[in-house]
């Protein structure tokens, strides 16, 4: 066996009605001036309005209420929440939303903890302290970052994903609360779901940081997504598939920190940095493709999870894996997601400009962890076949 | 015990390396087209070297202080650059477990892992070398 590094910092809580509990958990965090960070989307559903009447009961807190945060996260947005968090002396997080809410919050988490720009603070492990308290609620089952060491938000003017990794990141507390997924649309069900469900496959796949804890949660979330995700989708108010997604989508998001992904996500965050593609859609675009392109290697796993999924019982492992990735593809048009690039939105590009979009994804570091070492001509294939 | 017994043996090391790398037509080519500035910082013995590519025309190679601005900053023990030039560190794991941490556009340097793997080929000769000499 490899050797490997397994670690899950952030507590989690799960339950009906339990982001109700935000306010008593951050105060037993040690918090008193919260920033909230959330969305417009979230404001106007009115799904935020019964968590932060809860911080308005409490005497003993006291709140600053951030919720610009744009379906793509960026450096403008990031450097507003953090100047109004300063202002205000906050000193704790609460991000409620899906994960470029999450994502913009850890690294507003960054700019209020260690101040100074938040350029300054991309990196793999160059954060050496505690932030301030954060508490996750998502209102999406997908990302996986309310239990991510992760986070992404978009450079605009560079067109690119900024990468911050460390496992200070990890938000402390993480909420599950099924109920906040009730009234989330099915395009953005699916999208998310999908993209949970590349989380599994493609963290399964990786091999040098695979060990028998993290092939326990790609299997099982995988199993939940399979299960739940049609369900969720079509029923929204469904709790027990809602839950059941949710579940699914933080276990991904546990393994995949702990595994890191591949060329699939190389190709989204590329296509996403410049095209503003969302991350979710994208990534259930290019997975059967990503699948087919890495099958030469990892068949054994693909038939593993075929064969625990219970799609199939062949002993030949090729065929099994075959069977998994038309099972993505048929799972992808069940729940309404588009099967094409230029379904997307995405304009057909010229060579030099395709060369640019794959070289950027293969400097993406999603990419080092793929199973099948993968060049730039290969990466145009990939992304000429989803087109 | 420390594979590079001194400062000075580090930056021997590293510098040949990066002269020969310099040398080599494909790796300079590819290196001076990615314009990056990077900035190793080795602990265990403590050295420095800084690669600027900056201009796109000549590869600069510094050991030590220096006010060169990098655009990416790598930081490992000495003993975890060697085994790196040995063609023996998985870097996704040593990035994940933090024994290589990177700050600034870790994308960017990533890019030059295959670029630089050549030069796997190069570094046992001069690593003895500087052995040899720092024995006799």
């Amino acid at each position: 066996m490899n050797p490997f590094v397994f670690e899950a910092p952030t507590r989690i809580e799960y339950g009906e009605g339990m982001a109700a509990s935000a306010a008593e958990i951050l105060k037993g965090l040690g918090a008193s001036k919260i920033l909230i960070v959330s969305d417009q989307g979230l404001v106007k559903s009115g799904v935020i309005a019964p968590i932060l009447k809860c911080f308005q009961e409490d005497q003993s807190l006291s709140t600053s209420i951030f919720t610009d945060v744009p379906p793509d996260s960026d450096v403008t947005c990031v450097n507003k929440a953090a100047a109004q968090a300063a202002k205000d002396g906050c000193d704790g997080v609460l991000a409620i939303g899906g994960g470029s809410v999450l994502d913009a919050a850890k690294v507003v988490n960054i700019a209020l903890t260690l101040g100074g720009d938040v350029l300054d603070y991309q990196g793999m492990n160059n954060l050496t302290n505690r932030l301030k308290p954060m508490v996750a609620i998502p209102t999406t089952a997908g990302t996986g970052s309310e239990v991510s060491a992760v986070a992404m938000v978009r450079d605009v003017a560079e067109g690119k994903k900024l990468l911050y990794g460390s496992r200070f990141l990890a938000p402390d507390v993480s909420i599950l609360d099924p109920t906040l997924l009730v009234s989330l649309p099915a395009k953005l069900t699916a999208a998310t779901g999908l993209d949970a469900v590349t989380h599994c496959i493609e963290a399964y796949s990786v091999e040098v940081t695979r060990s028998p804890l993290t092939d326990v949660l790609c299997l099982e979330g995988l199993r939940l997504l399979f299960q739940s995700l049609p369900q969720a989708t079509k029923h929204g108010d469904d709790l027990e598939a809602r839950s059941n997604t949710m579940i699914a989508a933080t276990m991904a998001g546990i393994a995949f920190t702990n595994l890191g992904v591949g060329v699939v996500h190389a190709l989204a965050h590329a296509t996403g940095g410049q095209f503003g593609t969302h991350h979710g859609t994208t990534n259930s675009v290019f997975l059967p493709y990503g699948m087919q392109f890495n099958l030469e290697v990892v068949a054994p796993r693909y038939a593993t999870m075929a064969r625990y999924l219970k799609l199939t019982d062949d002993k030949n492992d090729e065929v099994a894996a075959q069977t998994l990735i038309a099972r993505v593809k048929a799972l992808s048009g069940e729940i309404g997601l588009p099967s094409r690039l230029r379904d997307l939105g995405v304009p057909a590009l010229k060579q030099d400009q395709l060369e640019n979009l794959a070289s950027l994804a293969n400097s993406d570091p999603a990419i080092m962890f793929n199973p099948k070492e993968a060049s730039v001509q290969d990466i145009i294939g990939i992304y000429e076949r989803a087109y | 015990m420390a594979i590079f017994t001194s400062t000075e043996q580090l930056n021997e090391v590293m510098e040949r390396l990066w002269n020969k790398i310099k040398a080599d037509p494909e790796m300079s080519r590819q290196l001076l087209k990615s314009k990056l500035t990077v900035r190793f910082y080795y602990r265990e013995p403590e050295g420095r070297l800084t690669l600027d590519c900056s201009d796109g025309k000549e590869m600069k190679i510094f050991t030590g202080e220096n006010n060169v601005k990098p655009v990416v900053e790598m930081f490992m023990k000495s003993d975890v650059a060697h085994e790196f030039w040995l063609g023996k560190v998985n870097v996704p794991v040593a990035i994940l477990s933090g024994k290589i941490v990177s700050k600034g556009p870790v994308q960017s340097a990533l890019s030059l892992l295959p670029v630089v793997k050549p030069a796997y080929a190069m570094y046992p000769e001069i690593f003895e070398a500087a052995r040899e000499k720092k024995a006799g």
